[in-house]
């Protein structure tokens, strides 16, 4: 049984540049994204699902995800569930500050003291959120091993430890991870006569050819392993997609020494 | 035509992940709150993406200036697809192209030179709001 790659929390905030609230959910994002999980989480333009590509609309499929709403209409969340992947967790800013008896948020471009407040409770909320995503699933899989490259086995790598709270000043330039244009790759695969779109496969072949795997059973059934992370591949249908994993990783192995 | 009929819909970026998408929001509330409140609503992206039929209506209603803070022109292709005409499309990096002495850095924040190329940035779509008000009224005459 192969070591299984972590992957990373996607945030997506609804950024909503009319009310105030569009506001706290773009810095407390930022907040999660740059000071208080920094190597657990990447996010991507919530527009995108509609202007950009296919690698782009996988990215809730690729990614556990939560979104970060302003107000009741949810249109992080139902976006997200829309075009990309049902959202793991959702937050909205106004349940929040209601919560919190936070008072009035004020001033979509200068925040008064309530929504500065909020933003500090969203991230410390959405923190936890991307906490629990990640224990909940990796700690049962990795035994408490593991990178924060999502797709490099153990042994390859070293224990990632959680961004302290409260962070360093040299974490406070570390830049949000955007997926801004860089999509995630997708390739259509043919399987039991159907073409399948399957996500991330390009970037497993590579991890797979850096460690050194081989053709071979063992091969088969850990690229099946790692491809069900970010794939739903059907219990029927495994042998099937089992064989179409390793003759496309053939193909990639093929090509990849016809052009050095 | 109403009033609130002619007034130009802004359409600033959404990116949270680069400092230009900043500088597209930073101008477009200069021009919306400061320059030309009057003349101008600002329309949020997500509700475009939702597809919400306020927001909808509202760009489909009257002239749009989008400012978009990368290549892939979100803000620009949304209002598109929503049924609304662009007058003009902003794009955060050419602005700076012409003004490279604003190096803008910072997201939550803007430094200095960032706050002063979304002035410019500013300037140029409340001049483009008046000429597209003027063409209106024009129009309309």
């Amino acid at each position: 049984m192969p070591e299984l790659p972590k992957k990373k929390v996607g945030i997506i905030a609804c950024s909503g540049e009319e009310i105030a609230e569009g506001t706290v959910t773009r810095l407390a994002a930022l907040q999660v994204l740059e000071r208080l999980r920094p190597h657990k989480t990447v996010t991507i333009c919530l527009p995108l699902f509609l202007a950009g590509g296919e690698g782009d609309r996988a990215f809730a499929k690729f990614h556990h995800t939560i979104a970060i709403d302003g107000c009741d209409k949810r249109c992080a969340a139902q976006a997200t569930e829309m075009y990309s992947g049902k959202p793991a967790a959702g937050i909205v800013v106004t349940d929040i500050v209601r919560e919190g008896g936070l008072g009035p948020v004020e001033g979509r471009r200068r925040l008064n003291e309530a929504g500065r407040t909020a933003v500090a409770a969203t991230a410390e909320r959405v923190a936890d959120l991307v906490d629990d995503l990640l224990g909940s699933e990796w700690d049962r899989t990795r035994e408490g091993h593991g990178t924060d490259d999502p797709l490099v086995g153990a042994g390859q790598g070293t224990e990632v430890q959680a961004a302290p709270e409260n962070a360093a000043p040299q974490e406070a330039a570390v830049q949000a991870t955007c997926s801004c244009g860089s999509g995630i790759p997708i390739q259509k695969v043919e399987i039991e006569g159907k073409s399948v779109s399957l996500v991330g496969l390009s970037l497993i072949f590579e991890r797979f050819e850096q460690a050194g795997k081989n053709m071979g059973s063992e091969t088969a059934g850990d690229l099946l392993d790692v491809a069900r992370i970010y794939n739903p591949i059907p219990k029927d249908a495994e042998g099937a997609y089992t064989s179409a994993l390793i003759r496309e990783y053939a193909a990639f192995l093929h090509r990849r020494r016809k052009t050095p | 035509m109403s009033e609130s009929g002619r007034r130009v819909m802004i359409v600033p970026c959404s990116g949270i992940g680069k400092t230009y998408g900043t500088v597209s929001r930073e101008a477009a509330y200069e021009v919306v709150e400061e320059m030309r409140p009057d003349e101008t609503r600002l329309v949020a992206l997500s509700l475009l993406v939702m597809g919400d039929s306020e927001a909808r209506a509202a760009v489909a209603g009257g002239p749009a200036i989008t400012i978009d803070g990368c290549k892939l022109a979100c803000a620009s292709k949304m209002v598109k697809e929503s049924g609304g005409t662009v007058v003009r499309e902003f794009d955060v990096l050419e602005v700076y192209r012409r003004h490279n002495d604003l190096k803008p850095q910072g997201i939550a924040l803007l430094n200095e030179d960032g706050e002063r190329l979304a002035r410019v940035l500013a300037e140029e779509v409340a001049a483009t709001v008046d000429a597209a008000r003027s063409q209106e009224e024009g129009r309309d005459a």
